[in-house]
């Protein structure tokens, strides 16, 4: 049962490490509420980031090196942690971005014969 | 530890992290218009458990490596409790292999590696003599010679230098022979050491014969001989019969320049030497006795010494060309030229061979750890199929096997250490006669090192290939074959076997360089020595350091030989001035009579011996020609010598030597007769050519210091309180220096003691070599036979007959055994060339040697392989098929 539970998160995980990367690729350093909240937005609030895989998916970029993380102040003054891309993070960003583009095209001829999707 | 504390401060902020987030999404929700208090509902809410985003980040950054490294160690323990059989097999073997090369590294390390303990050693250069001729190099500079090296090189290196001595010592009446360095006055100055007690001898000091005698005492002898008593400061004690003043004692760590022996004592020169009459050590050109090292000064290299060294040699050849004329100083790394100066010097060579054997057994100890480790990789790959269903990552499978290996592999390699460390001291406990030999374990950081290199490639060697292996199975196919356990067993057959081949190769090997010494050890022992060793007893004395005057001296010998002739059990006793292979008193320059020297040449030295007139028929060597010396040949009558073989082929060929005349003072004379030839024999080492020898009566030529040697129809060993006894009853200050058997004598360093060590050291490395290849061989036969279980029932229940069964397994194994005795008589041969200077009597490609061991080894092997086969054979088909 745990491992069919943790097989799920690791997909989640894995497009999630992906949406991190490219919010602060897109919004340069960012602390995790902004990151979030960024994430909701660009799908259209369809997405909720659940915060108990965030702050994993977060350390677990930072432990490889992807991203790094700083104490700042908010626009309003509040302490908090900012994210932001490293040098390996944007090679790994461009990595996935083009292994994503190729999953996709790949599926999107599977699935898709009538569904035309751009 | 770090890590831990590391893991609370990273809760800390973890909880701070969330916190923050909090306040930003209640900030954010008051913005968009809700109240303070609508807004944190909302935003913890959305949240959700923080401790559960706290766990989760917790397990996320825990595991790290200390963690999974401490759980891998826990596990491993576990598996290696559960199975106790294979790790005690697995811990012995690599504690046999390991200790095998501990002991062997750690006794290199004390003799070749450790430089000397004083300040700056690495400016510490060995001055080694190399004369064109003399195979083995003369020993060392004449002392004139020396002072001239010293003057001539003092702006880039200042020489210093030591002569042996083994003076006779009496303190608080009783005394015994020490071992001594007589040093030049600037021997400790240039060194850079500090006395532990008094003082040292000063710049300055001893080197002009005639200044009061003093001597400083080294470390273990002050400890031993005065129980490290400070009292001993000014304490007068007799040296070589004259009294002497004790003035320091030499700090801890210095032993000597020796690395195998610790000196007793330091002398001045002077006091070693106190006489400058006639032909000694002070104005000899040809006496070779300082043993020299220097201290170049910073920034000098080697090879500029070298070439400045080169230039002096060259002057000094002009001006003293009749005795400088050949000689050559080289100049090298002082850790090179241990244990002894020699030019040629064997010994990097020895240790370099028995480095490798040492190797050559860890290896099969890997082998055969492979070879279990295999057998139970497979046993176990069903648990590894298992753990990689639940979603192990390969990397951490092989992490884990891997981590069990090295901890089997550390608890082998510490009872290696132990076991080393025992086996080194054992070695350096042997008694080896004439100087105190030291052949210390120094366990070092060095030792350590190797020991643990040794453990961590048996480890990766022996671990990583099985541990690959099992992490490797599919899943699917494991899972599916119904529990058995092998799979994939094509490769893994091919990999045991050629692990097998490797093995019966290395213990050919081993077995074939082990062979190989003991031959020589035999051929050695059964060597002719021109004498008849056995049932001799050597009474080294020096009655001059009872004052006693030539004539005393003279009457003290005879009155001795009479009463020793009187003994029960003694067939005859004679007296001479060297022993064969134990003391040799050095040459002496021969004019042959109406062949002058030319000019710029000088006069053959020739070694010789002083004897009495019952001297051959005591030592038993025969005379072929001639006569032997007569009671009549004393001092008053004309000079005679006898000759060896080939010192009369040499000056004489193809003439009798009887008759003939020579000179050991000039071209002029005075002659000496030549009355009789004595067969040749060994004089220096049991290895040298046939050597040019003559003897002279000893009433002809006086020493004072003479060996009285016993033959007997007795034991020797029962015989010697008797001699004491009689000794003592002429004078109870009895002058012995040493009394051993002849046989003890020839076990010294110059005897059997080197064929002896080499033959044990090696012998037993092909012992091992040999019971880790059976082990193996035995392993990898019955763990295939076991394997094939089923398919020999089926061949079986077909209709193969036993015996085609049998031969199946045995061919199976042949094969292999063929194969490495191939590439082990090819290694062995490789392996043997490095050894033609070490062996005596038999030759490094010795057919018999090889062919022989190659027997042995491959009938024990085939045996090895034919029990496990037997016990397949004799399978009820039944049974087979059923199996599992």
């Amino acid at each position: 049962m745990g491992d069919k539970a943790a097989e799920k998160r690791d997909v989640w995980q894995g497009t999630l490490a992906l949406m991190v990367l490219k919010t602060l690729q897109a919004m340069g350093p960012l602390h995790g509420y902004g990151i979030a909240r960024r994430i909701e937005q660009t799908s259209g609030d369809l997405l909720a980031v659940n915060y108990g895989t965030l702050y994993p998916a977060l350390l677990k970029l930072e432990q490889e090196g992807y991203i790094s993380s700083e104490w700042g102040f908010s626009d309003n003054n509040r302490k908090a942690k900012y994210y932001k891309l490293t040098r390996a993070g944007r090679k790994q960003l461009n990595k996935e971005e083009r292994e994503w583009e190729q999953t996709t095209a790949i599926l999107a001829r599977f699935l898709a014969p009538g569904e035309e999707r751009s | 530890m770090a890590e831990l504390f590391q893991k609370e401060a990273s809760d800390r902020e973890l909880a701070e992290e969330m916190e923050s987030h909090l306040q930003l999404h209640i900030d954010d929700n008051v913005r968009s218009g809700m109240s303070a208090e609508e807004a944190r509902r909302q935003a913890l809410i959305k949240l959700g458990g923080i401790e559960q985003t706290k766990e989760a980040c917790r397990d996320r950054k825990g595991l790290p490596m200390l963690e999974t490294f401490l759980q891998d160690v826990r596990f491993a323990a576990r598996m290696l409790r559960k199975n106790p059989g294979v790790t005690v097999v697995v811990v012995l073997t690599l504690a046999l292999g390991v200790g095998a090369n501990t002991a062997i590294f750690g006794l290199v390390n004390g003799v070749l590696l450790e430089r000397l303990p004083v300040p700056a050693p690495e400016q510490i250069a060995a001055l080694v003599i190399q004369g064109s001729g003399a195979p083995l190099g003369a020993l060392g500079f004449s002392y004139p010679q020396f002072v001239e090296f010293r003057k001539q090189t003092e702006p880039f290196c200042e020489v210093f230098g030591q002569a042996l001595g083994r003076p006779n010592f009496t303190a608080d009446g009783h005394s015994d022979t020490l071992a001594v360095s007589g040093v030049s006055s600037n021997y400790f100055s240039a060194l850079g050491l500090r006395p532990s007690l008094g003082r040292l001898i000063l710049p300055g000091e001893g080197e002009r014969p005639g200044e009061p005698a003093m001597l400083v005492l080294g470390y273990s002898f002050w400890q031993k001989r005065f129980g490290g008593d400070p009292g001993v400061l000014g304490k007068q004690v007799r040296l070589g019969g004259k009294p002497a003043t004790i003035v320091g004692v030499a700090p801890k760590e210095f032993r000597g320049q020796f690395s195998i022996f610790e000196m007793d004592a330091y002398l001045p020169l002077s006091t070693l030497y106190p006489d400058q009459s006639g032909n000694s050590l002070w104005n000899s050109r040809s006496i070779h006795m300082m043993l020299s090292l220097g201290r170049l000064k910073p920034g000098v290299t080697l090879a500029q010494a070298q070439s400045r060294f080169d230039v002096i040699s060259h002057r000094l050849a002009e001006q003293y060309p009749a005795t400088d004329k050949d000689i050559r100083v080289r100049v090298m790394d002082e850790r090179l030229s241990r244990p002894i100066p020699y030019a040629n010097n064997a010994f990097i060579i020895f240790s370099g061979l028995f480095l490798i054997l040492g190797a050559l057994v860890l290896l099969l100890a890997c082998t055969n750890i492979a070879n279990i480790l295999m057998a139970r990789a497979s046993v176990r790959q069903r648990e590894m199929a298992i753990r990689a269903a639940l979603g192990g990552a390969r990397s951490r499978l092989v992490r884990q096997m891997l981590t069990e290996t090295m901890l089997t592999a550390l608890l082998g390699g510490s009872a290696g250490v132990l076991l080393g460390a025992w086996l080194s001291r054992l070695v350096g406990s042997i008694h080896l006669s004439g100087f105190p030999l030291q052949l210390g374990f120094g366990f070092d950081w060095r030792v350590f090192a190797y020991a643990l290199t040794a453990v961590v490639f048996t480890a990766i060697f022996a671990g990583l290939s099985p541990a690959l292996r099992a992490t490797r199975a599919d899943v699917n196919s494991v899972l599916h074959q119904g529990g058995r356990a092998d799979a994939g067993g094509a490769a893994r057959h091919k990999v045991r076997g050629d692990l097998m081949a490797a093995q019966v190769a290395g213990s050919l090997m081993l077995l074939i360089v082990a062979g190989l010494f003991v031959r020589s050890l035999r051929a050695v022992e059964n060597m002719d020595l021109g004498f008849d060793p056995n049932r001799l007893l050597n009474v080294r004395l020096d009655p001059s350091i009872n004052n006693y005057s030539e004539t005393q001296t003279t009457e003290f010998y005879r009155s001795l030989e009479t009463r020793i002739r009187a003994l029960p059990g003694v067939q005859s006793a004679s007296l001479a001035s060297s022993v064969p292979i134990g003391y040799i008193r050095g040459k002496q320059s021969v004019y042959i009579e109406g062949r002058p020297v030319p000019p710029g040449q000088q006069a053959p030295a020739i070694l010789f011996n002083s004897v009495d007139s019952a001297y051959f028929e005591t030592l038993r060597v025969r005379l072929l020609l001639g006569r032997a010396f007569l009671e009549a040949d004393g001092e008053t009558a004309p000079p005679v010598a006898i000759v060896n073989e080939t010192m009369a082929k040499h000056f004489w060929p193809g003439e009798s030597p009887i008759g003939k005349r020579f000179s050991m003072t000039g071209d002029a004379g005075p002659f000496i007769d030549v009355v009789g030839v004595a067969r040749d024999g060994k004089y220096r080492t049991l290895a040298e050519d046939p050597e040019p020898y003559f003897y002279v009566p000893l009433a002809q030529s006086f020493t004072a210091e003479r060996v009285l040697q016993i033959r007997s129809s007795v034991p020797s060993e029962s015989l010697m309180p008797l001699v004491q006894r009689e000794i003592l009853a002429i004078d109870a200050h009895a002058p012995i220096e040493e009394i051993q058997t002849m046989k003890e004598s020839l076990g010294g360093a110059l005897g059997y003691f080197l064929f002896r060590l080499g033959a044990s050291l090696a012998a037993v490395m092909g012992l091992l070599g040999l019971l880790l290849a059976v082990v193996g061989v035995y392993g990898v036969v019955s763990y295939a036979a076991t394997q094939r279980t089923q398919e020999l029932g089926i061949r079986m229940a077909l209709g193969a007959s036993r015996r085609q069964v049998l031969a199946l397994l045995l061919r199976h194994g042949a094969q292999l055994v063929a194969a490495g005795l191939l590439f082990g008589l090819a290694g062995a041969w490789g392996l043997t060339r490095v050894m033609s200077n070490m062996l005596v009597g038999v030759s490094p490609s010795d057919p018999l040697t090889y062919l022989s061991v190659a027997a042995l080894l491959s009938s024990i092997t085939l045996l090895a392989c034919w029990i496990p086969a037997r016990r397949a054979m004799r399978l009820d088909p039944m049974v087979a098929l059923r199996y599992e």
